[in-house]
């Protein structure tokens, strides 16, 4: 029966793959017959040919590759950060009732706070370098990271804390077998939102205030009227997002989610 | 011998600024082996005070004495079988049966042991390695239970713990939980909504009223076991305990209208 159960996955899994396929097929479709139209410039519009041609020159002189090593490195260096600060402080609004609270009636204005809002503050603070950078990475997600620790355990039921309470939990043991894991589905959620913020920080601040990275090709692009280099890297960018979140976060998520039974929302 | 007493415990609550009364004063001794299943109207406060027993919630005054000494916090000699079973959804039934064993610090292979026997005897090795959502409403009881057990407590507590089963589950539950109680001896407290059930599981039944919340009546029933739900001559016990609280549910109903 498990085995029907994989093939049926597996077929399944080819009809999505199939499903994204066409509709790519179907969106390059449109973009060149937009092209073809000629209603904009070439230089405005380039066709997906023209996009493939600056894919390929922004790969081979390796400004591609060189952007997004250091952007994904900036990236992860500033959100191990904001996960440990964001976690830390979060866990210190559970321990100190009044602080938890008072930051977290703060917490709409900090989770909508625009990621470039930072950008001007944090050059005069730190200036262009990859640190400045990092600095409005972290400012970006390390709310979503705090308020996700507070709520997540804010919300675990107390029947589970009564029960290993009964059982004998207590202190370090009662964190580490029943808090961690009774809020590990609803703190992944709020993973993959500062992911998302981090992300969109990352980019943002490098279009502003970087001489390398994804960001900065774009901004390059902008500069030399490259459409088709802006493109490749909005591609790149697309595509990263798509990745990370698909194979690293949502793969996490459902893990859990499967293993709680709670699979069948979707 | 006397294994838990309750002196005089009184519990208030706050209710939208005004203080309500949850307890006014209840005196109870359970005996060692005992089989004591309280019932009454709901908001009588009937779970407040095995919460307290429990040593989850803590009595405005008053004292609880669990072979003599007084207690207050929760503690592995009084597991407690909760209504929805509060088993944890992340671990495996076996994991959750052993979890408790696994706070006290005892080795792996004795946690494997024992905790292997509590699920043979509530026929659950099959279901060692699933999660708990593959499980019915009647087997995740009977995991909680396993899991209460595996404790080895002084006092099994259990909080409605079949409330939300289906009538075939839950009269075949109430036959195994007299033969695991006479097997292990267990002091047990029940508490339930439900006449029959406190008639067919109690040694003692201890009726709860209501405003003031107090204990009304312990009517004690001495009858063979096991007892089954369709048994007539449990019926005059059952009329007993109906005529006990039939004032008490008119007078919450009133209270309630008001």
């Amino acid at each position: 029966m498990s085995e029907k159960i994989t093939s049926e996955k597996k077929s399944q899994n080819l009809h999505d793959i199939a499903n994204a396929a066409l509709f790519l097929a179907v969106f390059v479709g449109i973009w060149q017959i937009v092209f073809m139209l000629g209603i904009w410039p070439t230089i405005s519009m380039p066709s997906p040919a023209m996009v493939a041609s600056s894919f390929a020159k922004i790969i081979s002189n390796l400004s591609l590759p060189e952007g997004i090593v250091v952007t994904l490195g900036r990236l992860v260096a500033a959100f191990a950060v904001s996960i440990a600060l964001g976690t830390l402080i979060g866990l210190a609004m559970i321990r100190f009732k009044g602080f938890g609270k008072t930051l977290n009636s703060f917490s709409a204005g900090l989770l909508s706070f625009p990621s470039i809002a930072w950008v001007p503050f944090s050059i005069l603070l730190i200036g262009f370098n990859d640190f400045g950078i990092m600095f409005v990475v972290i400012m970006s997600s390390i709310f979503s990271v705090m308020i996700s620790t507070y709520s997540s355990i804010r919300n675990i039921p107390p029947i589970y804390m009564d029960a290993a309470k009964n059982m004998g939990a207590k202190g370090f043991a009662l964190f580490r077998y029943v808090t961690l894991p009774a809020a590990t589905p609803s703190l992944i959620i709020g993973l993959r939102q500062a992911w998302s913020f981090a992300w969109h920080a990352v980019i943002g601040a490098e279009i502003l205030m970087s001489v390398v990275g994804l960001g900065h090709i774009l901004s390059v692009g902008r500069d030399f009227l490259d459409m088709g280099e802006v493109i490749a890297s909005m591609i790149t960018i697309f595509a990263i997002g798509l990745v990370v979140d698909r194979f690293l976060l949502y793969k996490l998520d459902d893990r859990i989610r499967r293993k709680w039974g709670l699979e069948r929302h979707h | 011998m006397t294994k838990l007493q309750a002196k005089n415990i009184v519990k208030h609550f706050d209710h939208n600024g005004n203080s309500v009364v949850a307890l006014d004063g209840v005196n109870l001794n359970v005996e060692e082996g005992d089989f004591i299943c309280i019932v009454g109207p709901s908001g009588c406060g009937k779970s407040t005070f095995l919460n307290i027993v429990a040593g989850l919630e803590t009595p405005d005054s008053g004292e609880i004495l669990l072979n003599g000494k007084s207690i207050s916090t929760p503690g592995p000699d009084r597991t407690m079988v909760f209504q929805e079973g509060a088993l944890f959804p992340w671990l495996k039934v076996i994991d959750n049966v052993e979890f408790g064993l696994k706070m006290a610090g005892i080795p792996k292979d004795e946690r494997r042991q024992i905790s292997q026997r509590y699920l043979d005897m509530m026929q659950l090795t099959k279901f060692a390695d699933s999660y708990t959502y593959q499980l019915s409403t009647g087997m995740k009881q009977r995991v909680a239970i396993a899991r209460a057990l595996a404790m080895d407590p002084e006092i099994l507590l259990m909080d409605e713990p079949f409330a939300a089963l289906d009538s075939q589950t839950r009269d075949l539950l109430l036959v195994e939980l007299q033969l695991i109680w006479e097997r292990t001896k267990k002091t047990i407290i029940f508490v339930t909504h439900n006449i029959l059930e406190s008639v067919i599981l109690g040694n003692r039944v201890v009726v709860f009223k209501n405003r003031p919340s107090k204990i009304k009546k312990e009517i004690a029933i001495d009858y063979r076991r096991p007892r089954l739900m369709e048994d007539e001559n449990l019926q005059k016990y059952y009329h007993q305990i109906v005529e006990e609280l039939k004032n008490e549910v008119i007078a919450q109903i009133k209270d309630e209208n008001q």
